[in-house]
């Protein structure tokens, strides 16, 4: 009997232990995951919630409901891994073994450091639950004056998030009928409004039209809250009246105390076969690598398909052959009813798409949370 | 003759999004002063890119080595 073991439930551990459940004999082999938490939550959504007048409760799923009967599931944390003996210790000090150990720990909110910064309550996020239910009520209560919006940290989840909820936000205070009385300004830490730059020239375009003010070259260095302003580490200070932050991202501890990542604990992955770069039996998936891709449910898709494909090859005796070649598939919001589609890998650029059909991307945006829940976490497509 | 010892090699090669210049924020922010990161990237607009970054944050361009298909930025930290 062999044990193949996986560290975390979201989306990525969710989707591969449910794949690898389907596609393996459960007879020779065991899955075992392990995750404390109890339901999963569909983050996409985050963005839209900010702005509706919905509980949040409705984006939860219990794993429950999500996890196929035939994984092991252990309602726990893994707190330190032994690559040389092949043993995960959990939180009650008890040892798991495994042939095969799976990472897909994501990223973690570095929570110390946020609440650092939101020591004022005009400093909002919406990159958690309680984040997307505080900057709502903060939201509801503004009425005028500069809102500055920022990532904290390189890498974060879902690189466009940030711009989508510029273009959100103006239409939200727009509609409000305060938006005169309104500064939005974005900080970004490259020359240009996003990553990559042909769609960066759309968006500043936008930006430009809608009237939000974009400053270049930000990199976020800390937050001066007595005084209302942001600072950058090229030395620059914006000043504002409400600021919101992509929070602080890093690797999760056990990454780091097992010595498995680099130095922010983002786990050091072969870009191909999805592998450990050191050890030969683990595998990483999702948020939580150091892949040179976004961190995003479409990345986390594509290349557990790969990994299912390489570990069962190796539960065969065979090579590990499939290769991840990148392949990513992204929206960019640019209102509540538009969005620009862009796929690329790693070996062609961004394609660009227009999605401007209202109905169309109504449609596609149902079926997307549904395809989610129903297909996608189970990994099924 | 090189004179540096590379801490951090970053390979983002093929790298859209975040792509290569949020790769070298990312690999500087991970630094100690003083250390040298190597970003390798095959993205033509990096050329543009890193440079001006590297100036407007004042760290230092030590070397920029042109290989078969791509390019190797040595960057190091300097505050
Ligand atoms: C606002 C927002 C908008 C987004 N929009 C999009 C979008 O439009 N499209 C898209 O593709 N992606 C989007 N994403 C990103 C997407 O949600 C994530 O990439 C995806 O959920 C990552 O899944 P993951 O399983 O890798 O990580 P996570 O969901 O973070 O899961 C990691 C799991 O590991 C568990 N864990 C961590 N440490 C341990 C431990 N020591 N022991 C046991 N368990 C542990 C955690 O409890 C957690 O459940 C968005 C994200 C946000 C926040």
């Amino acid at each position: 009997m062999k044990n193949i073991v996986i560290i975390g439930g979201g989306f990525s551990g969710l989707a591969t232990a449910n794949h690898l459940a389907r596609k393996i004999n459960r007879k020779k082999v065991k899955i075992t995951l392990i995750e404390p938490k109890e339901e999963n939550i569909y983050e996409p959504e985050y963005l839209f919630w900010v702005f509706q007048d919905k509980p949040i409760s409705n984006l939860l799923k219990p794993i429950s409901k999500l996890l196929s009967k035939e994984v092991n599931w252990i309602k726990n944390i893994a707190t330190k891994i032994d690559p040389e003996k092949n043993i995960v210790t959990i939180e009650n000090g008890k040892n798991i073994l495994y042939d095969f150990l799976i990472l897909a720990t994501g990223a973690r909110m570095a929570q110390e450091k946020l609440d650092a910064y939101c020591q004022t309550d005009n400093v909002c996020e919406f990159y958690t639950k309680d984040g997307v239910e505080h900057l709502k009520e903060k939201l509801m209560e503004f009425d005028g004056g500069t809102i500055v919006i920022t990532p904290t940290t390189v890498p974060y989840k879902c690189p466009p998030t940030p711009i989508e909820f510029a273009f959100l936000l103006d239409k939200y205070l727009r509609k409000r009928g305060i938006r005169h009385k309104s500064t939005i300004r974005f900080l970004y830490p490259l020359s240009r409004a996003f990553t990559m730059a042909e769609p960066a020239k759309k968006v500043e375009k936008l930006f430009a039209k809608r009237n939000i003010k974009f400053t270049p070259f930000f990199n976020f260095e800390t937050i001066d809250n007595e005084n209302n302003k942001v600072l950058s580490l090229e030395g620059e200070e914006i000043g504002y009246e409400s600021l919101i932050i992509i929070p602080p991202h890093e690797g999760q501890d056990v990454i780091k105390d097992s010595g498995l990542g680099d130095r922010e604990g983002w786990i050091t992955t072969d870009r191909y076969t999805m592998k450990h770069n050191e050890h030969d039996n683990i595998y990483a998936i999702g948020d939580g690598t150091n892949l040179p891709v976004s961190k995003s449910g479409t990345v986390s898709h594509f290349s557990s398909n790969i990994l299912v494909k390489n570990l069962i090859s190796e539960l065969k005796g065979k090579p590990p052959k499939a290769k991840y070649k990148g392949l990513t598939i992204c929206f960019i919001l640019t209102s509540f009813k538009k969005s620009m589609l862009l796929h690329f890998s790693y070996n062609y650029p961004p394609k660009k798409y227009g999605l401007n059909s209202t109905l169309l991307f109504g449609l596609f945006k149902k079926a997307f949370k549904f395809a989610y829940f129903k297909f996608l976490i189970k990994g099924r497509l | 003759m090189t004179d540096y010892e590379i801490a951090i090699e970053v390979d983002a090669r093929g790298a859209f999004c975040p792509g290569p210049m949020m790769e070298l924020i990312k690999a500087i922010r991970q630094a100690e002063v003083g250390e040298f990161i190597a970003l390798l990237s095959s993205d033509e607009g990096t050329r543009v890119d890193v440079p001006a970054w590297v100036d407007k944050a004042k760290h230092e361009l030590t070397a920029l080595i042109n290989e078969d298909g791509f390019d190797r930025y040595i960057v190091k930290k300097l505050h």
